[in-house]
Order: C-alpha cells, then sequence, then structure tokens
C-alpha cells in the first residue's frame, strides 16, 4: 500500500448518483487495499455520512449559481501513512453556521464515553427532517473516529459561508 | 394478517414480517435514498399488527408459548437508518411491556466489533436483553 494516496478528489455537484458512484470507487479501493474489514466499514460509513450531510445540508446547490462554481461541494478521500483523511466542502448560509459551529464544538469536548452516551440519547430523540436527516451524522462522525472533528467557515458574503471539514481516522 | 416481504437492494435491506411464524427479520444493508418511505410503512404495519394483538388478551396468552422473533442481521446501516432500527426496536419494548413476548437477535460478523457495539447501545436505550450472535464469513 503506497504511503500517500488521493482515493477519491470530487468537486461538483453531489447528487445521488454521484454519491452511489463515488462509494462504489471507494469501496473498490479499500477492498483492494485494506484487510481489515472493520476498518473498510468505518471509512466507508464515513464517506456515506459526509456525502449525505452535503447532499442534505448545503443550502446553495445550484451548479449554473456563480457562487457554487466559485464554490463547490467537495468530497476528498486520502490515505496517507496510517490515517484516512476525509475533507468536505459545502456551502452554508450564515444563519445556520452558529448551529452547526455549536455542535462541533460540543462533540470536540466530548470523551470517547461522552461522544457514545450522546449517541444513544440522540437515537430515541432523533425527529426526521423532511429531508430525511435524523441529525445524528456528525455524533456518529465522532463516535466512529475517535479524534477531532477540523472544521473551518470562510464568509462567503452577506448570506453565504463556505463550510469545511475534516475528518481523520488512524488505522491503527 | 398484513404480513412484509421487501427484497434487498444494494441500498436497502431485506424486510420480513410473518405473524403467522412470529418473525419480523431485516437483512443486509440500510442507506435507503427516501429513509422516511421505506421505513414509515414498516413501522405502522409493526404498530397495527402488535396494537391489534395488544387488545385481544388469547392472542397474548398464546404468544407466552413461543415468543416474536426480531431478527436484525445487518451489515451496514446509515444514521437516518439507525434511527428507524431505534424505533422498530422501541415497538418491541412498548408491547413487550403490554404482555407480548419478543426475542431480539442481533447478528454480527467475526471481528465486526462495531456492529455488536451498535447493537449494545441499542439494547441499552430500550432496556431489553438481545442475543447477540456472532456469524463466519
Amino acid at each position: 500500500m503506497n504511503k500517500y494516496d488521493v482515493v477519491i478528489n470530487f468537486n461538483g455537484n453531489i447528487s445521488l448518483p454521484v454519491i452511489d458512484d463515488i462509494l462504489h470507487k471507494l469501496k473498490v479501493y479499500l477492498h483492494n487495499n485494506i484487510n481489515d474489514k472493520l476498518i473498510r466499514k468505518r471509512v466507508y460509513s464515513l464517506a456515506v455520512e459526509c456525502l449525505d450531510n452535503i447532499f442534505k445540508h448545503s443550502d446553495l446547490t445550484d451548479i449554473n449559481n456563480k457562487l457554487v462554481n466559485k464554490y463547490p461541494p467537495k468530497f476528498i478521500v486520502e490515505f496517507f501513512h496510517d490515517t484516512f483523511l476525509i475533507h468536505t466542502g459545502n456551502i452554508i448560509s450564515n444563519e445556520n453556521t452558529e448551529k452547526v459551529i455549536q455542535k462541533l464544538t460540543q462533540l470536540n469536548k466530548l470523551a470517547d464515553t461522552e461522544v457514545n452516551q450522546l449517541y444513544k440519547d440522540s437515537l430515541s430523540n432523533a425527529e426526521i427532517s423532511e429531508k430525511g436527516g435524523a441529525g445524528l451524522g456528525l455524533i456518529v462522525m465522532a463516535k466512529t473516529t475517535r479524534q477531532k472533528i477540523h472544521f473551518d467557515f470562510e464568509r462567503i458574503n452577506h448570506n453565504f459561508s463556505y463550510f469545511a471539514m475534516q475528518l481523520n481516522l488512524k488505522i491503527n | 394478517m398484513k404480513t412484509l416481504n421487501i427484497e434487498a437492494t444494494n441500498k436497502s435491506p431485506r424486510i420480513l414480517f410473518d405473524p403467522s411464524k412470529k418473525l419480523f427479520e431485516m437483512k443486509g444493508n440500510s442507506r435507503p435514498e427516501n429513509v422516511r418511505d421505506f421505513y414509515y410503512p414498516i413501522i405502522e404495519t409493526l404498530r397495527n399488527y402488535f396494537d391489534s394483538m395488544a387488545k385481544d388478551q388469547k392472542l397474548i396468552t398464546d404468544s407466552e408459548e413461543k415468543p416474536f422473533k426480531f431478527n436484525f442481521k445487518l451489515d451496514y446501516f446509515n444514521s437516518s437508518s439507525a434511527k428507524f432500527i431505534s424505533d422498530i426496536l422501541v415497538i418491541v419494548k412498548d408491547y413487550y411491556e403490554k404482555g407480548i413476548q419478543f426475542k431480539v437477535y442481533w447478528y454480527f460478523e467475526d471481528g465486526d466489533d462495531d456492529m455488536k457495539e451498535v447493537g449494545e447501545d441499542f439494547a441499552d436505550m430500550i432496556s431489553f436483553p438481545f442475543n447477540y450472535i456472532m456469524v463466519q464469513r
């Protein structure tokens, strides 16, 4: 296995067929390069949650829109040394940024056992949104990686920001 | 008596509900494109069935002889599906408290500690004991 691999490097509109295509490519890579089934499933699970988040929570998706052209959704998976790095990016409305910052900041403060407890509590209380999300995606990411979630918001204009996130999953 | 027999796809699990055999089973992967459209009818069918059963004392008495078996043979499910799996398990808990007997079997592949752990999370969440079955593939 190479010490550095770009497994997936996608910039553009994230549609359901695109998600299927990315996940298929990822599955093939994992099957050919990772022996440990648990790690294969964890990387796959993180990819599903990240792609679902971009698909369901991007606040501006029209690819013909100038802003989307300049700040397209992105989904990148790299493998470096002993870690999978998953990078995502999408446009989010400024009114939603505070909610996401609060959720991620809170998650990053929690110990592993507290993340597990939050997951159980959230399962009981979760409600499925119009878009089909249960609000559990970020918690699953923290639970799966057991590492801090890196994130950043770049303000684009009065209405929108670009939300970038990075997950690290160690294979050992 | 409504039964369910939904074939698996690469994104949705096989679902089998056969009250005559006292069996509910989910098997495969779950990340349906429209998670609500997939799971709502299943949950409604289960609730309706156990609701009518709970109102019929004879059925409850019969159920004590042979419990309803809920088999979860899942390979992968996303977080939205997890919410609906938890809703199905809440049905088990609710109707167990009304006198209907259940057994929950949670299958996981040898080495898939995460799948076993998520089963333990669900069991903990509904305060109902699961039977864990490790399978070799």
